[in-house]
This record gives C-alpha cells, sequence and structure tokens, in this order.
C-alpha cells in the first residue's frame, strides 16, 4: 500500500485487517532486528512534498514521506536548512523521526526529537492525531511527537511533521585533532572550555573533528584556537565528514548512549566507530554486542543479522509496553519489533 | 477508606510533622500563583526523600484518593491548584544539590531545588543550567520539568526538555522508575521526552539529572526604545531574518515599563512606547560582529542603550524578571497569559488585543518574548471593582486569538486549570483522546493530577462547545477528517 | 475575637512567591505557612474571619523572625514590616501564650540594673564552676529547650565591665551614643570601642543620662504600647542632641521607626519623627566622616554577617563592609547564605528556641566555612547567637571593636 494523501493513509490503516509494518525509503532495514512478518508493508513515500513553509516563522511543515535531502533543498533556496545531519540523507522525515536518528550536529541541536514542534500521526484503528503546533514554543497538552521518537513504527504511522528551521550558516571550517580515544575526553573539555562552541564534536577512528559554522572571520579565528588542532582545507573537510558517515556501513553497527568519559570503555569494543563526545552518543561498528551490552544497557542495533535486537530490558520498558498496549492493543503494527521486551 | 485512614497511613509514614490536617494551614496551600482559582485540600503531606514520595503516593493509590504534586506553587497556570478531598504532595523538603559532575557536565538534583541553585552550584565549574525562566529563583526544577518551562533565553538554547538526561519518577501506583540515561539516547520510544511538560500527571519526579553547559565566553545586551510596538516588532523580524540568533529577545510595553520602574531601578525609559531587550551571547568575535549588525538594524530606535559592565546587564534582566509582580503596583489583581503566535503575526495580535482590551474597558500590559512569539499579556482588573469576570472572559480570548492566529495557547506556562477549557479551541476530540491515552499508560486509575490539562465537563460546564475549524484547518493548510 | 490587618497592606501581595526562598523559616522548613506570602495569606484569612486567630494563624506568626529579608525581594512592594507591626500587638493582647515567660524577659531585659545584678549571678555561676557541674553532669540535657537557650546565651563577662560605665569622650562634632540595655551590660566593651573609635576620627561622644531601652524588644514582640512608653523617655533623654549614634542594629532600627511608632501620640509625634531622622548607625557616621585617625595594618580574614535590622531594615550593607577596608591587611570574605537569618530576631532565640537553634547552627557553619579569623557583626543579639554556635575560641566581635583595634594598635 502506498497512499498519497493523509485520507488514503487513514483509509489503508482502517479499512485493512491484519498487521501492518511501515516502511519509508527503507535505508534503516536492519535497525531494531527484525520484526515479525506482517500481513502488509505500508510505504509512506507517496506522502511528500512541504505543506507550508514560511522562512520567517522559521519553521516547515512536510509531509513525512518526503525524503530529508529533497527537503533541505528547498530550505536552502530560502538560506534556511533543518540542522539534522545524519548519515542516512536519502531517508523519509518521517523515518528519521521513527529511528530517532542523527548526526554529528546533535552537539549543538540535538537529535530529530529537538527539532519536531509538530506531529500528524495515524494509529492502528485509524485514529488520526494532532500534537504540537507550527509555532517553537509550545507546551499545549502532550507532546506526542517525542513519544513517536524512537518508536519504529510501533505506535501509529506519521503522517506530517512540522520542524524547526535555522539559517545555514555562512561559512564553516573544520579542524582536526589526531588523538585516541582517552585523550579525545581530554581534548573535548579543552574545546568546551575555550567556550568556542563547535557545531560539530565528533571523534572518529583516531580524529577528533571540530566544525565551526557562523561568519567567516568567526569560525577562522575559532578554528585557529582550537587547542592542538589543524584546520583542514574545504576539501579535506569534506572526506573527513564523508569518514564519519561511513561507520555505519559495517555488517553489525549500533549506536548507545553513554557518559561522554566512557568514552575509552567504548572504544574497546569498536571496530569503527564515531562518537559525539560531548554528547556521549557513538556509533560503532562492533563484533561482540554481548561484550558491549553487558558494560552499557541502552543500545540499539543499526545493522547486523543474528543478533538479538535489543538488550536487557531498561527500567521503563513496561512503560513502554503499557504506552503500546494503549496505543496499539490489537498489535497491529510492526508486532514483534520489540523482542523480547514485549 | 476514609481519608481519615489515609490519614494516619501518611503519619505513620512521613511522621507527624509531615502532614498538615489543620484547615487554616492547609488553606495556605490552596492555590499556586494563580489565585484566580482556589480549592483546599483535604491534607497536604511533606515528605522528606524520594523514598518518603512514594510511601505517599502508595498510601494515596491504596485509599484511591487523587493527589497533586507542588513546587514552590510560583506556577501561572493552576496546575499545583489541589483536588477536593486530595492530597497535596509538597516537594519542598527534598531540596538537595546531590551531585555535580563536571566531567560529565551534569547535575543530579532533587526536585525541589530552585533552577537558580543549579547554576549556583555549577558556578564554580564555570557552569550553569541554561533555561531560565524569570521565576528561577524560587520556582523548582521539579516544577520546570512539569512544565517544559522556558525563559527568555530558550530562544538560542531551548526548554527544559532540552537539558534533562534523566528523571526518577514515582509512578501513580506508587511504583518507582527511571526514564532517560546517560545520554540523549534512549533504546526505545522517548519516554523522557514525552514525559516533561505532562504538567504532573503521568507521575512525580523525584530525581532529575539535568545538563549543563559551559557559561557563554562573551555576553552583549542592548536596551533599544521605540515610538510604537509595532516598530519593535519590525526590528525582531529584521534581527531574525538577518540569519541572527540572539539569546534572547524580549519586549516590554510602556505599561510595563511603568510597573517594573516602581520595582527596580533598571533604568527603563518610562516614556517610551516599546522596548526591546535584546542579548547575543557566544565565542568573542562572533558577538562583536552580530552585534554591530544589529545595533544597525534597530535603526529606527529612538535610543539605544548598551549594557556598560555585568552588573548594569543583571538589573536590565532583574527589571525584566520582575515584571509580572511588579505589575502588581499597577492594579491589585491580574491575569497573565502566555499564547504564542507565529512571529510574523506578533505585530497583528498586539493590534487585535489592544481592541479587545479597550472593548471590554480593561487595561493590558505587555511583556513578552519576542524572538519565539510567545506574548505575556497582563490583563489588569480590580476584584473589588467587580472586574474579574469580564477580565477573565478577555484573557481567555487572547488565549484563544493566538490559536485563531495559528499559534498556540501556551508556550510556557502549562494549560493547567486555566486554559483547559479552551483546549478544543486548538486540538480535536481524537488528538485529545489520542493523548489521554499516553495518560491511561501512566495513571490508569486517574490519581495523578486529575482534572489539569483537558477539559472535563466539571471545570467546563456540561457540554463543551461545538467544534470548530482550526484556522489552518479552514486555510486548506491542514486536514481533519 | 476581632483581628484586623489593613486590606490595602494585604492586596499587595499578588502571591508571587518571590519572597520564599529568602526566608530564613521556610528554608528550614519547606512549609508555605513558614514563608512570608504563607503568613500573610494567614493574616488575611484570620481579617476576614475565615481562620481563628488563636492556633496556627499565631503559631506562623510567632515563628517569624522579622528579619524583613523579604522585603527587598518583594516585586510587588509588600510593606511586610508594616504587616508584622500591626498584627503582632494584636496577638499579643488577643492569645495569651508563654505569659510566665515573656513576662520574665520583659522584667528583666529592658532594664540595665536589673540585667547587671542578674549578670553578676551568671558570673558567679561561670566562676564557682555551676556551668561547668551543669554542663558535666547531664543536667543541661535534660532542661527544657528555653532553659538551655538562655543558659547557652550567657555570654563570659568581666566584673569589671559590669561595675563601670562608657565615659564621654573626644572634641569635636557632638554625637550622642545609645548605650542600650542588654548591650550595655554584657557588650560595655563595644560601646567602648565606639566611643573611641568616633572620638579617634574627630567626635566629641556624649553619653546621655536616664536612657534605658529604647523599645526594639518590645515593638518585635508586639507589646506596642510598653515600646511606645520606652521611645518616648528615650526621646527625653537624647533632647537637645543633633546625631544620635547607634551600635546595635536592632535598636537602630526601632530608633528610625520612631515616628511610625509614636505618629498617633499628639505631644509626641513631631518629635518623634524629627528624633528619628536624627538616627544613625555607627557605621553611616563613619562613612559620613573622612578616616582620620592612622590604622595599624591587621591582616586577617573577616567574615561580615550582615545583621538583618541593618541589611533588611536599614538597607546599610555598603557602609560597614567599607569601614572595614579602611584597616590594611583585611580580607573580607564571602559567607555562603549571608542573607539567611542567624535566628537571633531579639528576643526570638529565646521564645523559638528549636528553630533558632536550627538557624544559629546553620550560620555558623556557613561563616566558618569561609574560613575566618574573626567574624564581625553590628548587633547584640548576632554575636551572642553566633557565639553560641561557633567555635570556643572563634573571635568574634563588633566591627568598631576590630577598627578600634586598628586604631589603637593592640591585638586586644
Amino acid at each position: 500500500m502506498r497512499p498519497t494523501s493523509l485520507a488514503e493513509l487513514r483509509d489503508a490503516v482502517r479499512d485493512t485487517r491484519g498487521t501492518l509494518l511501515v516502511k519509508g525509503a527503507g535505508t534503516a532495514e536492519g535497525w531494531a532486528g527484525a520484526p515479525d512478518p506482517t500481513d502488509h508493508m505500508l510505504e509512506t513515500t507517496g506522502l511528500a512534498g512541504v505543506v507550508t513553509y514560511n522562512p520567517a516563522d522559521m519553521t516547515v511543515a512536510v509531509r513525512a514521506g518526503t525524503p530529508l535531502s529533497a527537503l533541505q533543498q528547498e530550505l536552502a533556496a530560502a538560506g534556511q536548512r533543518i540542522s539534522l545531519d545524519p548519515a542516512r540523507t536519502d531517508a523519509t522525515v518521517g523515518g528519521l523521526i521513527a529511528t530517532a536518528d542523527s548526526g554529528p550536529l546533535r552537539h549543538a541541536y540535538g537529535g530529530p526529537r529537538d527539532l519536531l514542534i509538530g506531529v500528524t500521526v495515524v494509529l492502528a484503528d485509524g485514529t488520526v492525531a494532532r500534537s504540537g503546533g507550527h509555532v517553537i514554543k509550545n507546551v499545549a497538552g502532550y507532546d506526542l511527537g517525542k513519544l513517536f521518537c524512537g518508536s519504529f513504527g510501533t505506535l501509529g504511522v506519521i503522517a506530517e511533521v512540522v520542524l524547526r528551521v535555522h539559517p545555514l550558516p555562512p561559512a564553516s571550517r573544520t579542524v582536526s585533532i589526531p588523538c585516541d580515544a582517552a585523550e579525545a575526553v581530554a581534548h573535548t573539555g579543552r574545546v568546551l572550555e575555550a567556550r568556542l562552541e563547535p557545531a560539530a564534536l565528533e571523534w572518529c577512528d583516531g580524529e577528533l573533528l571540530a566544525r565551526y559554522e557562523g561568519l567567516e572571520s568567526s569560525v577562522e579565528l575559532r578554528a585557529a584556537a582550537t587547542p592542538g588542532g589543524a584546520t583542514l582545507s574545504a576539501t579535506e573537510a569534506d572526506a573527513a565528514w564523508r569518514r564519519v558517515a561511513a561507520v555505519p556501513d559495517h555488517e553489525l553497527v549500533v549506536r548507545c548512549g553513554t557518559r561522554p568519559s566512557q568514552l575509552p570503555a567504548v572504544a574497546k569494543h569498536a571496530a569503527s566507530m564515531t562518537s559525539s563526545t560531548a554528547v556521549g552518543v557513538h556509533t560503532l561498528a562492533v563484533a561482540d554486542v554481548e561484550g558491549l551490552r553487558a558494560e552499557f544497557p541502552q543500545v540499539t542495533l543499526m545493522a547486523g543479522e543474528g543478533v538479538p535486537a535489543w538488550g536487557e530490558p531498561h527500567a521503563a520498558v513496561p512503560l513502554m509496553r503499557a504506552v503500546k498496549q494503549r496505543f496499539d492493543p490489537e498489535g497491529r503494527l510492526g508486532p514483534g519489533r520489540y523482542k523480547p521486551w514485549f | 477508606m476514609s481519608l481519615t485512614d489515609l490519614r494516619d497511613e501518611l503519619t505513620d509514614r512521613l511522621g507527624r510533622d509531615g502532614v498538615i490536617t489543620d484547615p487554616a494551614h492547609l488553606r495556605t496551600y490552596e492555590c499556586d500563583a494563580l489565585t484566580g482559582y482556589r480549592v483546599v485540600p483535604a491534607l497536604v503531606a511533606l515528605p522528606r526523600d524520594a523514598g518518603e514520595v512514594a510511601a505517599a503516593v502508595t498510601a494515596c493509590a491504596r485509599h484511591k484518593v487523587p493527589f497533586v504534586a507542588r513546587g514552590a506553587g510560583t506556577g501561572l497556570s493552576g496546575g499545583a491548584l489541589p483536588v477536593a478531598d486530595g492530597v497535596v504532595i509538597s516537594m519542598q523538603r527534598l531540596r538537595r544539590v546531590v551531585e555535580v559532575d563536571p566531567v560529565d557536565r551534569r547535575a543530579t538534583v532533587e526536585p525541589g531545588v530552585t533552577n537558580l541553585d543549579i547554576s549556583r552550584a555549577a558556578a564554580k565549574y564555570g557552569l550553569y543550567y541554561s533555561p531560565d525562566p524569570s521565576s528561577q529563583q524560587v520556582c523548582t526544577i521539579g516544577g520546570n520539568v512539569a512544565e517544559n518551562s522556558g525563559g527568555a533565553h530558550c530562544l538560542k538554547y531551548g526548554f527544559t526538555v532540552n537539558h534533562i538526561l534523566a528523571v526518577d519518577v514515582v509512578l501513580p501506583d506508587g511504583s518507582t522508575t527511571r526514564l532517560g540515561g546517560d545520554a540523549p539516547h534512549q533504546a526505545g520510544f522517548d519516554l523522557l521526552g514525552a514525559f516533561v511538560g505532562t504538567e504532573g500527571t503521568l507521575g512525580i519526579v523525584s530525581s532529575v539529572v539535568v545538563r549543563l553547559l559551559h557559561t557563554p565566553a562573551t555576553v552583549r545586551t542592548l536596551v533599544a526604545n521605540f515610538d510604537s510596538t509595532k516598530d519593535a516588532g519590525d526590528a525582531v523580524t529584521a534581527v531574525i531574518a538577518a540569519g541572527i540568533v540572539p539569546a534572547a529577545i524580549e519586549m516590554m510595553d510602556n505599561l510595563a515599563i511603568q510597573a517594573v520602574n516602581a520595582a527596580v531601578d533598571a533604568g527603563f525609559d518610562p516614556d517610551t512606547a516599546a522596548a526591546l531587550i535584546v542579548e547575543l551571547d557566544g565565542p568573542a568575535d562572533e558577538v562583536e560582529a552580530r552585534f554591530a549588525d544589529l545595533t544597525r538594524l534597530c535603526a529606527k530606535a529612538t535610543e539605544v542603550t548598551i549594557a556598560r559592565d555585568a552588573e548594569h546587564r543583571a538589573k536590565i534582566w532583574q527589571g525584566r524578571k520582575a515584571a509580572f509582580a511588579a505589575v502588581g503596583r499597577l492594579s491589585p489583581n491580574y491575569f497573565v497569559q502566555d499564547g504564542v503566535v507565529p512571529r510574523t503575526r506578533l505585530g497583528e495580535a498586539l493590534t487585535r488585543i489592544a481592541e479587545m482590551g479597550d472593548a471590554a474597558g480593561i487595561r493590558v500590559a505587555n511583556v513578552f518574548h519576542a524572538g519565539d512569539g510567545n506574548l505575556h499579556p497582563l490583563v489588569l482588573y480590580s476584584e473589588e471593582r467587580g472586574e474579574h469576570e469580564r477580565a477573565e472572559a478577555l484573557s481567555s480570548a487572547i488565549a484563544e486569538l493566538c490559536v485563531e492566529l495559528g499559534g498556540s495557547l501556551s508556550g510556557e506556562h502549562g494549560i493547567g486549570t486555566d486554559k483547559a477549557c479552551s483546549m478544543p479551541r486548538m486540538f480535536s476530540e481524537d488528538d485529545l483522546a489520542t493523548m489521554l491515552r499516553l495518560r491511561a499508560a501512566f495513571d490508569p486509575e486517574g490519581l495523578c493530577n486529575p482534572g489539569k490539562v483537558f477539559p472535563t465537563p466539571r471545570l467546563c460546564g456540561e457540554r463543551p462547545g461545538p467544534y470548530r475549524p482550526h484556522p489552518l484547518e479552514a486555510a486548506g493548510v491542514i486536514e481533519r477528517l | 475575637m476581632a483581628f484586623d490587618v489593613d486590606r490595602a497592606l494585604l492586596d499587595e501581595c499578588v502571591h508571587c512567591g518571590f519572597c520564599l526562598p529568602t526566608c530564613p523559616t521556610y528554608v528550614v522548613t519547606g512549609d508555605e505557612a513558614e514563608s512570608p506570602r504563607g503568613r500573610i495569606y494567614l493574616m488575611d484569612l484570620a481579617t476576614r474571619g475565615e481562620a481563628p486567630v488563636a492556633g496556627p494563624v499565631t503559631q506562623h506568626l510567632d515563628s517569624c523572625l522579622g528579619c524583613l529579608a523579604c522585603v527587598p525581594a518583594c516585586p510587588s512592594g509588600v510593606k511586610y514590616g508594616a504587616l508584622l507591626d500591626s498584627a503582632r500587638p494584636q496577638l499579643d493582647r488577643e492569645v495569651p501564650r508563654d505569659r510566665f515567660f515573656r513576662a520574665a524577659i520583659f522584667a528583666l531585659f529592658p532594664y540595665p540594673r536589673r540585667l547587671r545584678t542578674a549578670a553578676l549571678f551568671g558570673v558567679l555561676y561561670q566562676r564557682l564552676g555551676l556551668r561547668w557541674l551543669t554542663h558535666r553532669s547531664g543536667l543541661l540535657r535534660r532542661l527544657p529547650a528555653r532553659a538551655r537557650a538562655l543558659e547557652g546565651l550567657l555570654p563570659p563577662v568581666r566584673v569589671k565591665d559590669l561595675l563601670t560605665k562608657t565615659e564621654e569622650t573626644g572634641q569635636g562634632r557632638t554625637v550622642a551614643l545609645l548605650t542600650g540595655c542588654a548591650q550595655r551590660v554584657f557588650f560595655k566593651p563595644v560601646n567602648d570601642a565606639t566611643a573611641r573609635v568616633l572620638a579617634a576620627e574627630g567626635c566629641r561622644v556624649a553619653v546621655p543620662k536616664g536612657q534605658g531601652c529604647c523599645g526594639a524588644l518590645s515593638l518585635h514582640t508586639g507589646r506596642d504600647e510598653e515600646a511606645r512608653s520606652f521611645a518616648r523617655r528615650t526621646i527625653e533623654a537624647f533632647d537637645g542632641y543633633e546625631t544620635i549614634v547607634v551600635n546595635v542594629a536592632g535598636c537602630g532600627s526601632v530608633l528610625k521607626e520612631y515616628g511610625e511608632l509614636l505618629r498617633d501620640d499628639p505631644v509626641y509625634a513631631e518629635r518623634a519623627a524629627a528624633f528619628a531622622a536624627r538616627v544613625r548607625d555607627v557605621s553611616e557616621v563613619l562613612a559620613e566622616l573622612e578616616p582620620v585617625a592612622e590604622r595599624h595594618p591587621l591582616p586577617l580574614r573577616v567574615a561580615y554577617h550582615d545583621a538583618c535590622h541593618l541589611a533588611n531594615a536599614q538597607r546599610i550593607t555598603r557602609e560597614p563592609r567599607d569601614a572595614l577596608r579602611t584597616i590594611p591587611g583585611v580580607e573580607l570574605v564571602e559567607v555562603p547564605e549571608e542573607k539567611i537569618c542567624c535566628g537571633s530576631a531579639g528576643v526570638y532565640n529565646l521564645l523559638q528556641a528549636g528553630m533558632a537553634e536550627q538557624l544559629g547552627r546553620r550560620k555558623a557553619e556557613n561563616l566558618t566555612s569561609a574560613r575566618p579569623d574573626v567574624i564581625v557583626t553590628g548587633n547584640a543579639g548576632c554575636l551572642l547567637q553566633i557565639r553560641r554556635y561557633t567555635e570556643d575560641g572563634q573571635l568574634i566581635m563588633h566591627p568598631v571593636e576590630l577598627l578600634d583595634r586598628s586604631i589603637r594598635g593592640t591585638a586586644s
């Protein structure tokens, strides 16, 4: 099924029986393990395009099946962007939210949940529900959008989202500091204490990269002031960030969240990794997932077969189960996605 | 099971001085900073630690008595309004800063710690806690989590939800769970993100881990006076259009300035129609360059004052943050609203509000976060002169106007009691019903701060108003099915 | 029982809560009724007749220190001092409590001669080892909190100080020194030092006869008529003097309020207002004068404690610090929670011993955490309270005593 409007989507969900798997561009297949086989597949790529965009308000409403890259192109024409740079640029906006994926810009801007200000979803029984709105500052009602972040299509189908946008920075510079994991922690502290405010601070396989964004004069100065760093040329910088984006292209990849100072302990498990060092979010190619899970519980599988998708249930899993029960009592959407938790 | 049994159980677990039963004493808890609504609780519990909080909630759950968590009682939407025949669980004895971790830049605190005390505890490491509601010297982090509080600097830095790493929550059945983790990455749904801002209806926070930032390298602040709020609003638009993201942009109109001047000597011009406070922060050279742009963009300002030093800057903010309460000098009573409009419709909103105020014969002072369109109209009235109902109606009308203009009922104060009846203007029945599913997952018995956020027949009259199309729907921008 | 506090004063409170974190009793208990906002609420309920005056209303108003820290913090400008001054006398009249204890306190403290006698007995108690015995035998622990409080507050006094008076001294601008009641008995050295320092800076210090208690203790406990009679006597005793100088914060703040206190007295109203305008704290006088006398260096870490009735009631925070800074070598150290009252509050530490103890310990901890060589504060009550809860051997004195030592070049 490939609906092309909200009404069609609602009908598709409501008027079918049996289980459903929601699929966007399919760039995250293999994430979060394999759900059970379903009766139907529902593709969201037909729900594409910008709904409203007012640059002066710095918000954009877009259909969930829109690829991020297409959206970024449209915003760039007005000198703006979504400050989200996941490795999977062909992913749909809805897919990025469902997988809670993000890239190095998470250092300054957070992840999709920090950029999401409104959402329209279709629940398993065909209910269409909205939360949030079109303004950045909004505490009216519950924020269902955040609930759907990381839900992997098990709570409902994300149909439309409203995102906040930022101005495209006029210039950027990237600095490279070759170092090991332990040194990276120390360097990170130094960069932060120097208050240089990088937009991204990423340690990738022996290299700490700091990207500065802003006015030309400013990024030049801040790059030069980075302790222990060498400013890269534009080509070198591109290559470096492409290396970062390439880390997930391995057979067994996970993402996990830890205290930033635990970077060395995580790195021990990694064949290749990239880490937002000030934030403590790591993407790594591992050999032994169980070993990693023994030390760190919040691990999400991004790629890999024959490996349990989830480790020990964390404290909030019973609540997850309760929420799933309320949103999808018949278990139609992505059944088995969270095995063995529920 | 009667309330007496509950009282005995609570006294057993919390001690005699942990439970309030005297009628006069109970009345001091009958409202928060929104004094328009008052309900006397049956009991007030004052637990001293997370264990006692859980014990109190367990007792309430066992006896099926509803309960309301209360922080400092500074909320402006009646979120801490007690439930009749219910219990108020005051969190004010949980006030320890448990740990400040300068290496991983975070702090673990009990929910009764004030917002400002977190920054004070972190100051010696050059760190601070960024969201800064104007009541930050007294409001608590637990309350901030409940309301997803913002403040003047949320334009650049975000809201409470963007700065919380984890919370321990006592669920309405008395059990305790932990939402979030060591980093902004969860395995599974973002329950933490969903929880922040649910106004105490899903559980009681008993511990909070907050993210700390390094204090900015440079801060530059200016106050610009304008001949009209429209001119001021245009300046704001120009600043944003130039790609500048200020740390804060605030606007005050003349009436608000008069109130502030009576309370704080911050040097605001009592004769100007509108004043803008604009602050930039960040790396030195970027700030200086942008500041030069900024002063140019305030070309239509009649006067621009640049803060001389940290003390001057502190005075300016002290003045702005005292604005609500200072208004008490102008008028014995007031309602403060919290609506948000898209920034491009700010001027329109102000004009309409002025018209509505004139029509009702009620003065409205305006203080607000111009950068994100979050208005705080202060509806001034006199209880004694019988203006309460007119003022309340005007106040609700303003909130609903914001929705009409494509915005929101509340930017930071929360829906609470105050705006619950207006929720159907902004959300459909299906929207609200879906949100209630989340509530049911946490609180199936409906004991945790019931009657807040969502309209109820008892609160809003027997029949809620007929459904009217949302303005964006009328404009064909969104579809309702 | 009619209880009536001015509606206009009550209505100034908008219930915003900004006062809460400044209130010592709120900081200790976390209970709304122990905050200024809560107390105003209770006064309001009682005035409307919606709550009985006896019971929690009285209890929570009694537990208020009257430190007025809430006043500078209030954006609406609530005149909390006026509210308290209106409420307390009514409580005193309508709700008899601690009658015996209060009668005893007020039969003793405001009368220097009686107090001197009691102090002499106190000296005997200490010298003859009775104090040692009381502590050692565990008897102290078994005394009720109030008796413990009294016992603990006994400062060390020298018999010599009990038997002599502060002398007039110096030449130049005349200032008349208020010697106080408890002050002149327990802190005569402070009065002597005050006279010496002012003389050294070019003043003629007069010590008018016939002065007694200024009425502060009475007023702050709600015994307003008693306070008025003390006030009249004080005005008479200081008739003709241009400047009245005070070295006790509590006294100074009440002297400056004599105009308010006697506003309904047809005979004294004008004189009281004129008198009030001529009152100065010793630090204010020193701030007006150019430092003339040479100061010898005292390289000391000094922790200055703001007495509430200087900082909040009189808004004097800069002058004492400036005066201390004229001493070469002095380093004023930062003290945590410096705005939270020490718990002395007149005779509060006798009437509300439990709360006063908690606050006293907290203050002592905060002060000693700054590792000072000497703690200074401009109020007799605070000196007693802080001394009670700090280590024996910790140097505590009035700022003017430190100045005196610096000018005289002596360490003692």
